[in-house]
């Protein structure tokens, strides 16, 4: 039985919480560090080495898409268009959306693109007011340029092998707030031609959401021939994950 | 455990055999609560590359402090679980003295994090700390799950203000009670939203899957020790009062009979939480010692007529169903390391000492019971504390105020005076904080180690 000292103890209490979180917040580095990229988010999109659509000619340019990272905001997932050894062109296949980040994203992402091509490399600088974004975009873009160097670009595409010779792709399970979702797609020729959902949320509201949206996600797919396709509205958080997984099986078709 | 007790040197062989004290697994707990924090902050810190500029900083204290409250609060709730191991070997008291303390604790960080991410966030939308209020509404209204965490954070809020001690004081127990079992909600309310927007829960889903296992055991351990074993033992036991005694002016002994009670496990010194299925009296729950031990057909509580509560067993009539959760309390025989004992016990203190006085083991002399009271009108008990001492060779004192009102002496000298090798005794204390408090000093002045000093109170 110790006498109990309440103030002192709230005092100790306080002061060791504080310093202990300043402490841990003063040992992070100031900038990202380079291996930083190595931590990009599991469950992204799959490894993505990819050729260009119609890349046939003689340049033989090659898109490849980092990981995605998350950021407060959202994620971010970069794309780039390497030829020649060199960074042809920086997108961002996905970035923070919605609210104020549709203007932050508008504002930040073409100036981190031409920062890209400009730098050819990671080492390029945040555009203030979109720190996550910038910090999620270099992150991204690390893992693209890593992945474009184990890889070099393949002699022949993958997509021109032949007319026929459909094949059927499992793009990467993406979580949504209701349930997974997951995309298999049929490619021949180049061409998405068929597209159906193997996993979608299930259960209570769900059910009619399912039934509702993801038909109509299918054939919006075979219609763009991308995963540049619009959210069924009613079924948002279903959409995002449709079209992350189709990314991805995009990504696995190989263009 | 009381009927072959005989002196000579084999019967004192035999008991001192069987004196294995058992180890309170609480500093092995704590270093799994610190391990677990340590793992939290880790969690932190592999998911944050950088921190480069002012609002960083201070959205990621907010992570920071969330990650632990999140943390702590799966424990403080498993704190008030009734798990065994923590009534039984750590000792219900000190349990809920670190629930308590670790509720406060964890309150303040909720708060700390709610007000450092929104004024994070504002910072990053450009603003300033001033338009923490809209960005506050802002963000429950876009982000998944926040308007529950919202609601929820406000229910915390709440029953920390009806903790409070001054407040608490003021309100009726039962009152107090139920605010705080909004707790669970408040706890379910505020879970989604760290699942769903916590980004190191998005990052790592191995993250998520060991939070989802801590409030998943938490939640499991809670329905099985707070709601099916009690019902488990009450089916069993079907308890109801058998009669109501009045012992001394104040304190009445209620006799509660069931089916085979010593099955319940119950040891001396330790007590249930009872509540009478009486009108007026069901909808709370009190804890009250065994004043004597379990017998197979018979239960006896003592209890000072202090509170509402208290004051209306006295009109307890036989029959009366009974609901009983236990046994809990760490205050037994088991806490002891040596030979000799002496009981110390301060006015109604008396009840989980009075069955600790018959069952101990122990020869002639090796047990002595210090009862303290106001005046021998007071001194309830006293006649079968008599003969228990009588048939057992044990000693008994009382101290009560002079007529004049003068208190009596308790002091290292006046104890040495009186049992001269009490540092070799251990020591078992029940009563009143102030009393126990002297009690203490007094014990520690006259040799006696904290290690053997063992002191159960409710004082928060």
């Amino acid at each position: 039985m110790r006498k109990s000292h309440p103030i002192r103890r709230v005092v100790l209490t306080t002061a060791a919480t504080v310093s202990g979180i300043v402490l841990l917040l003063s040992l992070k580095p100031g900038s990202d560090p380079a291996s930083a990229a190595a931590g990009a988010a599991p469950g992204a999109p799959g490894a993505a080495q990819e050729s260009a659509q119609g890349g046939a000619g003689a340049a033989a340019a090659s898109t490849v898409t980092g990981d995605a990272a998350q950021t407060q905001y959202g994620v971010v997932q970069v794309r780039l268009t390497v030829a020649g050894g060199k960074i042809t062109k920086a997108e961002a296949v996905q970035a923070p959306k919605g609210g104020r980040s549709d203007s932050v994203t508008a504002d930040a992402v073409p100036k981190l693109n031409q920062e890209a091509v400009a730098a050819q490399g990671a080492d390029i600088d945040a555009v203030s007011g979109a720190t996550y974004t910038s910090a999620g975009y270099r992150q991204s873009l690390q893992s693209a340029i890593d992945k474009a160097k184990a890889a070099p670009a393949p002699s022949a595409p993958a997509s021109q092998s032949g007319g026929g010779a459909a094949r059927t792709v499992t793009g990467a399970v993406a979580q949504t707030q209701y349930g997974p979702v997951q995309v298999r797609v049929t490619v021949s020729g180049g061409r998405i031609t068929a597209a159906q959902a193997v996993q979608a949320p299930k259960g209570g509201e769900s059910d009619q959401k399912t039934a509702l949206a993801v038909p109509r996600l299918n054939r919006e797919a075979v219609a763009a021939g991308s995963a540049d396709i619009d959210s069924v509205s009613g079924a948002t958080y279903t959409s995002e994950g449709y079209k992350k997984s189709l990314q991805s099986a995009l990504d696995r078709a190989g263009g | 455990m009381t009927t072959t007790i005989a002196g000579g040197r084999a019967a004192r062989r035999q008991t001192m055999r069987r004196i294995r004290p058992r180890r309170s697994p609480a500093v092995p707990l704590l270093i799994a609560v610190w391990a677990g924090a340590a793992g939290v902050l880790w969690l932190w810190w592999a998911n944050t590359p950088s921190i480069a500029d002012d609002d960083s900083r201070i959205l990621n204290a907010g992570r920071i402090t969330g990650l632990l409250a999140g943390y702590l609060m799966a424990l403080v709730v498993l704190q008030m679980a009734r798990v065994p191991a923590l009534e039984r070997r750590v000792g219900s008291d000190r349990v809920a003295r670190w629930h308590a303390m670790s509720g406060r604790y964890t309150l303040c960080l909720v708060v700390a994090h709610v007000f450092l991410i929104m004024w994070g966030y504002a910072l990053q939308a450009g603003k300033s700390l001033g338009d923490i209020v809209q960005q506050t509404v802002d963000s429950i209204d876009q982000l998944p799950d926040m308007g529950k965490a919202a609601i929820g954070t406000g229910l915390l809020v709440l029953i920390g203000l009806v903790s409070a001690g001054g407040v608490r004081r003021r309100m009726p127990y039962d009152t107090w009670y139920h605010v705080h079992l909004l707790t669970y909600a408040a706890v379910f309310l505020t879970f989604w939203h760290q699942i769903t927007t916590g980004n190191d829960f998005a990052v790592e889903p191995a993250a998520k899957t060991a939070w989802y296992a801590l409030y998943g055991t938490v939640t499991a351990l809670v329905l099985w020790y707070r709601i099916l074993t009690p019902i488990r033992l009450n089916l069993r036991h079907r308890m109801r009062v058998e009669a109501v005694i009045e012992e001394t002016p104040g304190i009445v002994s209620v006799l509660i009979g069931g089916r085979r009670l010593h099955r319940m496990g119950a040891e001396a010194g330790q007590f249930f939480r009872w509540r009478f299925l009486a009108p007026g009296m069901r909808f709370s729950s009190h804890p009250y010692s065994l004043s004597a031990a379990p017998r197979p057909d018979l239960l006896r509580i003592t209890v000072k007529a202090i509170g509402d509560h208290s004051a209306a067993l006295r009109e307890l009539s036989p029959g009366t169903r009974v609901w009983a959760e236990g046994p809990y309390g760490a205050l037994t025989a088991s806490r002891r390391s040596r030979g000799k004992v002496l009981l110390v016990a301060g006015g109604v203190g008396i009840t989980p000492m009075r069955a600790l006085f018959e069952t101990l083991p122990g020869a002639a002399g090796d047990i002595t019971l210090l009862y303290r009271a106001n005046s021998t009108q007071d001194l309830a008990l006293w006649d079968e504390l008599a003969k228990i001492a009588d048939e057992r060779g044990a000693r008994l004192m009382y101290a009560v105020n002079s007529p004049d009102g003068e208190r009596p002496d308790i002091s290292a000298e006046s104890l040495q005076r009186k049992i001269p090798d009490i540092d070799h005794h251990d020591v078992f204390m029940c009563g009143p904080a102030g009393f126990a408090q002297t009690v203490y000093d007094a014990l520690r002045g006259a040799g006696v180690p904290a290690r053997r000093i063992h002191h159960e109170s409710f004082e928060m």
